[in-house]
């Protein structure tokens, strides 16, 4: 469904993305984990369209995201790490906005909107303008705009920050359960927990590159001398966290 | 949402087989029947029109008072201009000859193609940077190009923005002078009917070519970024230069006299080039103005009704092509240069050790240490934010630009007449500065608290107290006001060749104004503090903002008022034709000094007020 051929991004100088091949398939959860400036952002950013890669291709079901972005952006829905919300529209009016940018007909918009609403609990605030929702409620209303159009891909960054436990986990819940029903979901996250907890695959970036692309299982096969955790693996896996394991080891 | 529903509209699961043009066979996924162009656009007006609903009812709601103030604000403004447009075109009239005068037409002709082609230019480049904001800077952009919309409809939909921002105020300075010049020569009803479609079709041309070059600029960024501010400085140096040393060079000549005339005419006659969209406005409005029965029967090809309607035509033509070839353009250029400017680089370090700051530093030592650390502070954030000095920078340059040609109405003739002129001209002055000062303390120094509150974390755990803070924006404001204030109002008085005692008295009113300007916006800015915005520019458009606004123009008026008078009646009296007979110069000295010491009051009370009780709400302020 997601398919990354030897993709490359430069900022100026400075590489982002270097040689990304990357698929995920349809059904499959696959967790993009990373340090601040990995390059996983930007994998994200090139996936839903908002930048292009210098070099490689991507393609979303079957469709090059530069040369058919319309056809690609369609099959996507995106719930990015800074959402943008209009102030002065109320969630209903942007779930209806969304909805017919898609293309939806009048009674499927406000069957999907029902069940949006309904899914994400939204009824006591979905007319109000979202200026006045808090950081939660904002979060519930972007996942629900983004699964309006039961998009084939979905694409979550750090969905995680600021939410409180519940939350976190009704959010866990939700992606394992669509990417059950054949939905192909690519996460980045810090929280290594939850990528542990719920993927299917997980992905370690580091200054560019895919250091690492399987399951939790295999990460453990390749550091067999001791029961790892996520977290102890991809801190001996990237150069920095090995450095600090190793001061560690030496206290 | 019923099973059929969700089927017929979701994707279908199998993929089918599509042949690509030039790689083997690509398996791809059905979509959704997205929608039409014409559906695209219906959907951003609609979605237009929801957040000026909104938008609308939450003002009238809870913003009745600003919303009444900028109402009646707009429509004393308007009427204003049109009264001064009214008067202007009736002189024009009376004292060089009625509609259809040769003289009268060739004066009309030349105001109009100097007023429009000036616009012109203006529309050119406030269309381009506000495009610029709006379409690579605006947090909705992602959203957008995140969807499976049009690259296209999204520069459309933020050009309309642009150009309904970029051209208000010419609709606000035009349609006073419009209806105006209609009144005074009796033109026919079809004149003020021409007058919106005219208009429009006009900004429509000089804005799409904004657009377009700012597509290109963006586009082709990070090989032509030195190119093109090297290239824009030269041309800015290349037109004003020219300008401003011919107005220095040219002799002094008699205002208003006939060779004075004919060389401002000459000077501009560029702006009456026939392949300006402006000339065309021109054409057609002064066509359309022209008393010219309509006959009965067929219509001579050289009537001014026909001729208007033409000049309409080539507007709309031309409006419609440039349309066309910038949605061409959005639709090649837009997401590239997206790309561009997203990926073309890190920023350069920021230097330390500036000569500027270790002057700022060094000037800063009389004041405790503390205080120092904040007021440098503050130095550090207004120079490394452009946008507030450049509009400083534009502004007060342009008024210097201004006050520099004042000299021309110093007269050599010492009548009353020229005295009151001056002497009124130089207090006008005065007040403009101050005006123009009362929009930056409104628009830079009362948000100021407010955004701190973002940062309070920082400052509240600082072992100073909370006065110091905001005795440091109040010393901010009002030092580094009245530094370019105070050399504003020497520089219109030296042009103006006022006396002394005059140079004096704007000296210490000028003084007044930036002490009790500061004090207004910092006191006001504590007292009502607006946490949840972090742009600036919507906390001054808020109530407070507002407030303050209304607030420093009346405290403008009074001071300017209290000293201009009997300073302006001393030098009338004081002239010996009028001095004995009509005012008694003994008097008008105690009234000069009476004035003066009021102007003093006025100010203390205008500056320690809302000091203290900015002061005192600052200290039981909560950050949430």
């Amino acid at each position: 469904m997601i398919d990354f051929q030897q993709v490359h991004r430069n900022y100026g100088e400075k590489t982002a993305v270097e040689d990304l091949t990357l698929h995920i398939g349809a059904g499959e959860l696959f967790s993009l984990l990373g340090h601040n400036g990995a390059g996983k952002t930007t994998a994200i950013k090139m996936l839903v369209g908002l930048i292009r890669p210098s070099r490689g291709t991507i393609r979303v079901g079957g469709y090059d995201l530069v040369a058919k972005t319309r056809e690609a952006t369609s099959l996507i829905g995106f719930v990015p790490d800074q959402p943008y919300l209009y102030d002065k529209l109320s969630g209903r009016e942007i779930l209806h906005f969304i909805g017919r940018m898609y293309g939806m007909e009048h009674h499927q918009l406000h069957a999907a909107t029902d069940r949006e609403i309904h899914r994400f609990d939204l009824g006591d605030f979905v007319d109000d303008l979202t200026e006045t929702y808090s950081h939660g409620m904002k979060q519930r209303m972007v996942f629900a705009t983004a699964l309006l159009h039961e998009p084939r891909v979905l694409v979550v960054d750090e969905p995680m920050i600021g939410l409180d436990p519940y939350s976190i986990r009704q959010v866990k819940d939700l992606l394992r359960a669509e990417a059950s029903r054949g939905m192909c979901v690519l996460m980045s996250t810090h929280t290594l927990q939850a990528a542990e907890e719920i993927s299917d695959r997980v992905g370690i970036m580091n200054h560019g590159r895919l250091l690492f692309d399987g399951t939790v299982e295999t990460l453990r096969e390749k550091f067999p001398s001791e029961k790892r955790t996520l977290e102890a693996m991809y801190l001996a896996l990237t150069q920095k966290g090995a450095s600090l394991a190793a001061e560690g080891g030496k206290a | 949402m019923s099973a059929a529903n969700s089927e017929q509209f979701a994707p279908a699961l199998t993929p089918h087989v599509n042949a690509a043009p030039h790689d083997s066979v690509v398996l791809r996924m059905a979509i959704p029947n997205l929608p039409s162009e014409d559906r695209e656009a219906q959907l951003f007006w609609r979605l237009r029109y929801r957040i000026a609903q909104n938008l609308l009812r939450q003002h009238l709601a809870q913003n009745r008072l600003r919303t009444g103030l900028v109402t009646g604000l707009s429509l004393i403004f308007w009427t204003g201009l049109f009264v001064l447009f009214y008067e202007g075109f009736a002189f024009i009239v009376e004292n060089i000859g009625p509609a259809g005068a040769t003289y009268h037409a060739q004066t009309v002709r030349f105001v109009f193609h100097l007023f429009f082609a000036s616009l012109n230019v203006m529309l050119v480049f406030s269309s381009a940077i506000i495009l610029y904001s709006g379409l690579y800077k605006a947090p909705d952009t992602p959203l957008f190009l995140s969807m499976p919309i049009r690259p296209e409809r999204i520069v459309l939909y933020k050009f309309q923005e642009a150009l309904f921002y970029s051209s208000w105020g010419f609709f606000l300075l035009a349609s006073p002078i419009m209806v105006a010049y209609g009144i005074v020569v009796h033109a026919p009803p079809y004149y003020y009917a021409m007058l919106l479609p005219l208009i429009v079709s006009f900004v429509y041309i000089p804005s799409s070519l904004g657009a377009i070059a700012c597509l290109f600029v963006i586009l082709k960024l990070p090989r032509l970024r030195k190119f093109v501010l090297v290239l824009s400085l030269l041309a800015i140096g290349a037109t004003v230069g020219p300008l401003v040393w011919k107005t220095f060079s040219t002799p002094q000549t008699r205002l208003f006299g006939t060779e004075w005339f004919h060389d401002t005419v000459a000077r501009f006659h560029v702006t009456e080039m026939e392949w300006l969209p402006s000339s065309w406005l021109t054409g057609g409005l002064l066509e359309a103005a022209r008393q010219n029965p309509i006959p009965f029967g067929s219509l001579p090809a050289d009537s001014p009704v026909v001729q208007s309607i033409l000049y309409l035509v080539l507007l709309v033509a031309n409006a419609l092509f440039v349309h066309v070839l910038m949605v061409y353009f959005a639709k090649r250029w837009f997401r590239t240069s997206h790309v561009n400017l997203a990926c073309h680089g890190t920023k350069p370090p920021v230097p330390r050790g500036l000569l500027a700051d270790r002057i700022v530093a060094a000037g800063l030592f009389l004041f405790p240490k503390p205080l120092q650390q904040l007021l440098l502070k503050d130095w550090k954030l207004l120079r490394r934010d452009p946008v507030q000095w450049s509009q400083f920078l534009i502004f007060f340059g342009l008024l210097a630009l201004y006050f520099m040609n004042v000299d021309r109405f110093n007269n050599p003739h010492s009548d009353i007449g020229y005295i009151t002129w001056i002497n009124m001209v130089s207090f006008l002055n005065l007040a403009v500065v101050g005006l123009i000062l009362s929009t930056f303390t409104t628009r830079f120094i009362f948000p100021m608290l407010s955004l701190e509150g973002h940062c309070f974390w920082v400052l509240g755990l600082l072992p100073i107290d909370r006065d110091t803070i905001l005795w440091s924006k109040f010393l901010f404001a009002s030092i580094g006001s009245w530094m370019p204030c105070s050399l504003l109002v020497l520089l219109s008085d030296g042009m103006l060749n006022v006396p002394w005692m005059v140079i004096a008295v704007h000296q210490l009113t000028c003084l007044l104004l930036c002490l009790g300007l500061a004090s207004i916006a910092v006191g006001l800015g504590a007292i009502m503090p607006v946490f949840r915005e972090t742009s600036p520019s919507k906390i001054a458009a808020g109530f407070g903002g507002t407030l303050n606004l209304v607030l420093s123009a009346l405290y403008i008026m009074v001071v300017v008022v209290l000293t201009a008078l009997p300073c302006h009646f001393y030098l009338l009296a004081s002239n010996e034709a009028w001095g004995d007979t009509i005012l008694n110069p003994t008097y008008l000295r105690v009234w000069l000094v009476l004035g003066t010491l009021m102007a003093i009051v006025v100010g203390g009370v205008a500056t320690a007020v809302p000091l203290r009780r900015g002061l005192r709400a600052f200290r039981q302020l909560e950050f949430v």
